[in-house]
Formats: C-alpha cells, structure tokens, sequence
C-alpha cells in the first residue's frame, strides 16, 4: 500500500516521501527514533504516530479472510433477514405509518420537510401500533416545509413515541432532541406524553381484557426523563455536539432516536464561504451517517423550505441546495393542500412515493378527519 | 519503491559510497535516476538502480494482445433496464469506470440496485455503500419479478443464491474506502488464479459524499485525493477485469443548470458519464450520455423502473 493511502497530514507525507519512503515495506523495519533522527523533519510524537497509523494499515492487510471479500461486509441475503426483524417507531398516524412502510426506520436518515401532519386521534384503532413489522432498520430521514405546518410537532411525537414499551411493538429507546431554533416546548411534550398514555392504557383495555396484569406503569414525567435535550446556538456547537455524540451513545446504548430540530438553521445566515459550508454539511452528514449504522438508531432531520428562482417561476425546494439533499437516505416532504396538511414522500431506496394526510391535534399528531371511512381493525 | 539502503543486501554493489553520491544529488530510492558520474564502480551502482527500475514497471503491450484481452476478459454486462442497455449499446463495460450523473431523487440508486441484482445471478458483486441506502427489499423485488414462480421454496433458493453474491459495506470517510478497496485488491488477486464465481462488478455510491467534504480548502491535497481515488478505480477495473460503478450527484452551476459535482478535474476521469433525470410525478426517467468510449454523446433515453 501507498504512502499516499495513509491518513496523515499533507505536510507530513510531503516529507515522507522527499526522505524517499514511498511504499510501508519502507516503513517496517524502522523505529520511530531513526525516523525523527533521519532525513525527516519531524518530532518524535509525529514520527509515532505516522509508524502507528501504518502498522495499523498493515495489519488489515494480512487480516484477509476468506470467508469475506472485505471486513465488516455483509451480503444482501444476512441483511434481508436482519431487516425483516426490526423495529419501526410510529409516527402516531396510520396513514403515515403505512406509507413509510410502518413507520420511522432505523439506521436511516430520514429528512422530513414538514407541510401538514394530521393525525386523528379519534380512535385507538387509528393508533397503529407496530406489532405487524418489526424491522430497526436504520433511517436517516428528512424532513421539510413551510413554517407552521408541524415540524417541530412531529419531532417532538417521535421522540415521545420511541420510549413506547416493547410490550406494544415500541421500541422503548430514549430520544436525544437536538434545538437549534427554541421551538421545543416541554409543555406541549408533557401534553403529547400524556396522551400517548391514555392511547396505551385505552388499547390495552380493548385488546386485552386482563387489563389488571397489563396496567399501565408509565408516567409522562418518566417520558420526558428519557429525552435528552441539547440546545445550540451556533453552528460550531452543532459540529462540536455532532462529534460528541459519539462518546454520548456509547454510553447511553439505548438512544433509539436523534432529532435534529432544524438541521439547516445556523448555516443559512452569515454564512459567506459557501465551499466551506459545503465541506461542512457534508462532513456532518457523514458522521451522522456512521452514528445511524453503527449504533442502529433513527436519525431524524426537520430542514426548511426556501424559493428556487427558476426560467421566471418561483419554486419552493428545500434549503441548504443540491449537495445536501444528495445526502440523505430519505425525504419527506411536508405541504399544505387546501386545508389539509400532506406528507409525501420524495425520495426512498425502496418505499414507493406516496403522500399520506395527517392533522396536529392537542394530542399530538394524528390522521387527518376528513378520512373516517379508512378505519382498520387492529 | 525500496530505499536504496534496503536493496543493499540483495545488490551489494550499491554500497555506501554509492548511496552517499546518490544521497548529495538528492536520490534516496531507486525512482530516480542519475547519468553522471566519474568512477567505475559508481557507473556499475547507477547501472544497478537503472535495472531495478526497468524490472518494476507494467510491461508493454501490443495492439494484438491488448485486443485479445478485449475480447476474451472485457465483457458487457446488461443492467436490465432496456432503455439504458439499449442506448450502452449492451450495457456497462468490463474495465471501464462508468459514472452516473443526476440531481437527487433521480434513479441513480435505483439503476444502481437493478444492475447488481442483473450481474449478481452469475458473478459476484461488491456495493460499498455511503449513505445507507442499499435496500435488500429492492433487490429481492426486482428478482422476483424476473423469475416465474414454480413454488416458494424454490424463489427462496434462488434469492438465496443470487443475493449472497452480493456484498455490501458501508464506508463513511475517504480513508476508509481505501482501507476496503486495498483489501479488495488482494482478494482479486487471489481471485484470478482460482475459477468459480467471480467478482466482476463494484459499486460505489456515492463518491460525491466521500470526496466533497474535501474539496475546496485551500489546500491541494483533495483534489490529490480525489486523482489517486480514480486512478485507483481505473486500475483495479483494467486489471482483475470489474466493471466499476460510480455515483455522483449535482450542484447548482451559473445560469441556473445543473452540472455534475466534484469539479472539472473528476470530469475526464470515467470513462463514460450518464446523466439521469426524472419527469416531476411520474415514473419516467431520462438518460442521456455525456461521455462515452464508444458511443457518440449526447443521445438520450427514457426508461421507467
């Protein structure tokens, strides 16, 4: 392998390969005394560091084994079954729920642009819970759309609703709620969380009738316990908090959930590099990404809308351009038609597009009055 | 390349007194060579360094061979997408690094499934994958639709089959998909001597998402990134005969179009460039070629997935 290949500085590689070491065979038999000594420039912390980080890349050469191409690899068949046996976190809306193919997935990032979220609560059979798929697929979602059409409030469900137990196909994870923009209302949280527990102990009272066994222990005070709230106002707190995480879920491993209030807030004003926002945004998607896969948990990012100006029409699209839509695994957006709030979903690898109504309640979100005869039998 | 004082033990003529000579005129590994000197033995250690270097480049090739690799190893594989095979002429090539270009939500993932789950019924596949967006769902319906289904147990087997060709793995920086592709490389080259199922297809979305993060700083060493990255794409695709797969996604450019990401200098890296795109609310997409070996540019498409 190439020197080049090697995660060091440039200034430090430039040195490297002027002394002559192009390749790590040249790197082997050296120590690290003999490099900071020799033709190189460089202290003897660096010359360490450049001989640990190569024997680390040696190591995975000879580490070839044959049962896998590549380490950490897996076929499509293992990740089929390991797909069909996760977990979804409901967004308390049965016609949502049924076009994101269950509900949130985790280990994906999904980007929803808010436009309308009506939810009925008008009935417990309307609360679909999650018992029929069961997949923690990951999910990096986004979502988007005009102010005032529920973001915030679909947040703040989903985050209520990941804590639901597992007794009633929840996940029972903890939430961490990230606000860059103010708009987390803990009361509006504990209205939320007491809701979703009077729609628990009314379910647990239709299906089963040995409600005695099955009574329900929750408190909306254990709920909002098990949100963990960050609130940033900048956005090099939202990349310090970004690299925090890291440390944060390793030791909180039963996070199940990251919502992002407004993912694009701090980068749309006094922004005056664009390439550097570029470089940024995409750096932070990465590790988010890599947050998702590793710790198999649902990242959720609410985004706002902004008019493209395009051959004289005005168009609303999503902030933060082309690159950063690139990144996300899927899109939803939200959207007003006529009086009614839609949810449609833009882009997914495998759910089919499709836009669901939904309506913001007292109770949170709920599916959209207007369409009763859609009632399902649990 | 060896440092000169490394290949002491297998030529003994390249003594100190040599390598001090080389060392004031600034050559410290056999790259370099040098053509003056005053003193025999000096003339016999330059002569030495000389030969070494001659052994350790490609060997050269002729028309005819190059043309009967063509033949025998550099194949077509059909995506299963009628319009895009039928525009390829074929489908992608074998040895060569295919790029596709389009704004988001535009198919590329999608064509990207289909063609593994095309390749992945008689070779191996390798999809590295950035942004969690390889779907098993997908592949497995795309299967199902193309086989008649005698009976369940049978579609399971052969799901089984055709999607345990098909590795995927997640990379999220740039240094890691170096770590999985150098892996890669000796796997291949184990791979050649042996028959059986072969890996003849790597993916890799998107290599916008690795490389963007890197670019634009005023430093150069992105963009070296970036060269290195498809020369080393380029390289294993000649060489242990894959056909290579790339996505790459849009930016806003001046009047208001779109053109591709990553900058001119990516530009004239694949060998050949599609450019999709999607009619607003339906399932219709548009491909049009903007670089190809052997197709003019400019033809374009329409497929529906």
């Amino acid at each position: 392998m190439e020197i080049w290949r090697l995660p060091i500085s440039a200034s430090q590689r430039g040195k490297l390969i002027s002394a002559g070491y192009t390749s790590l065979s040249s790197l082997s038999s050296i120590s690290s005394s003999d490099l900071a000594r020799g033709e190189l420039n460089v202290s003897e912390s660096e010359a360490m560091n450049i001989l640990k980080v190569a024997s680390h890349s040696r190591g995975s050469e000879t580490s070839n084994a044959s049962c896998s191409i590549v380490e950490g690899a897996q076929s499509a068949w293992d990740m089929l079954h390991d797909e069909e046996s996760l977990m979804h976190i409901t967004t308390s809306s049965a016609d949502l729920d049924n076009i994101l193919g269950g509900g949130i997935h985790c280990k994906e990032v999904t980007e929803i642009g808010w436009s309308s979220l009506s939810l009925i609560v008008n009935s417990v059979l309307k609360y679909k819970l999650t018992t029929a798929f069961g997949s923690e697929s990951i999910i990096f979602m986004l979502i988007g759309g005009v102010p005032g059409i529920g973001k915030t409030q679909l947040g703040i469900q989903i985050a209520v609703n990941v804590q639901i137990p597992n007794d009633f196909g929840g996940l029972g994870g903890k939430a961490i709620y990230i606000d860059t923009e103010g708009s987390f209302m803990v009361e509006r949280a504990f209205q939320i969380a007491e809701a979703c527990i009077e729609d628990m102990s009314e379910y647990n009272r239709f299906l089963r009738k040995d409600f005695q066994e099955c009574k329900i222990k929750m408190q909306p005070q254990d709920i909002l316990e098990n949100i963990f709230y960050f609130r940033i106002c900048s956005y090099t707190e939202q990349i310090a908090l970004i690299n925090y995480l890291d440390k944060f879920l390793s030791e909180h491993k039963d996070v199940k959930v990251i919502v992002v209030d407004s993912v694009t807030f701090h980068f749309r004003q006094d922004f005056d590099d664009m390439a550097l926002r570029t470089r940024v945004l995409s750096g932070m998607a990465l590790k988010l990404m890599n947050l998702a896969k590793r710790f198999s948990l649902a990242v959720v990012l609410l985004n706002q809308v902004t008019t493209k100006h395009t051959e004289a029409s005005f168009q609303l699209a999503l902030a933060l351009g082309d690159s950063w839509s690139h990144t996300c695994t899927n899109r939803i957006v939200l959207y007003w038609n006529g009086n009614e709030r839609y949810a449609y979903i833009d882009k997914s690898p495998s759910l089919r597009s499709a836009s669901a109504a939904y309506s913001v309640t007292a109770r949170g979100i709920r599916n959209s009055s207007s369409s009763c005869k859609r009632i399902k039998m649990m | 390349m060896a440092r000169l004082a490394n290949l002491e033990t297998e030529y003994p003529v390249l003594d100190s007194t040599v390598r001090n000579f080389c060392a004031s005129h600034g050559i410290f590994s056999a790259a370099f060579a040098e053509q003056n000197n005053s003193s025999e033995r000096l003339k016999e250690g330059i002569a030495q360094v000389l030969s070494i270097i001659d052994d350790m480049h490609q060997p050269w090739l002729n028309g005819m061979e190059l043309l009967e690799d063509a033949k025998r190893n550099k194949h077509v594989f059909p995506t299963g997408i009628q319009g895009i095979d039928l525009l390829l002429g074929g489908g992608i090539r074998v040895g060569q690094l295919t790029e596709l270009v389009g704004p988001s939500s535009s198919g590329k993932t999608q064509v990207c499934l289909r063609t593994a789950s095309n390749v992945a019924r008689n070779h191996m596949v390798l999809y590295l994958d950035t942004g969690n967006s390889f779907s098993p769902q997908r592949i497995a319906y795309f299967l199902g639709k193309t086989i008649n289904p005698s009976s369940a147990q049978a579609k399971n087997q052969f799901l089984q089959k055709v999607m345990s060709n098909i590795s995927c793995h997640s990379v999220f920086d740039i240094f890691a998909m170096f770590d999985v592709l150098h892996q890669l490389e000796s796997y291949l080259r184990c791979q050649d001597g042996r028959g059986g199922c072969q890996m003849r297809l790597l993916i890799v979305d998107s290599i916008s998402s690795l490389i963007s993060p890197l670019l634009g700083s005023s430093s150069t060493q992105g963009r070296a990134l970036m060269t290195s990255t498809g020369y080393l794409l380029k390289k294993l695709a000649h060489q242990h005969n894959l056909a290579v797969l790339i996505i790459n996604h849009t930016v806003g450019g001046e009047g208001g179009y779109s053109k591709p990401a990553l900058g001119d200098s990516w530009k004239c890296i694949p060998h050949s460039r599609l450019f999709l795109s999607c009619d607003r609310g339906s399932n219709n997409y548009n491909v049009s070629i903007l670089r190809h070996p052997s197709m003019a540019s400019g033809k374009a498409a329409r497929f529906v997935i």
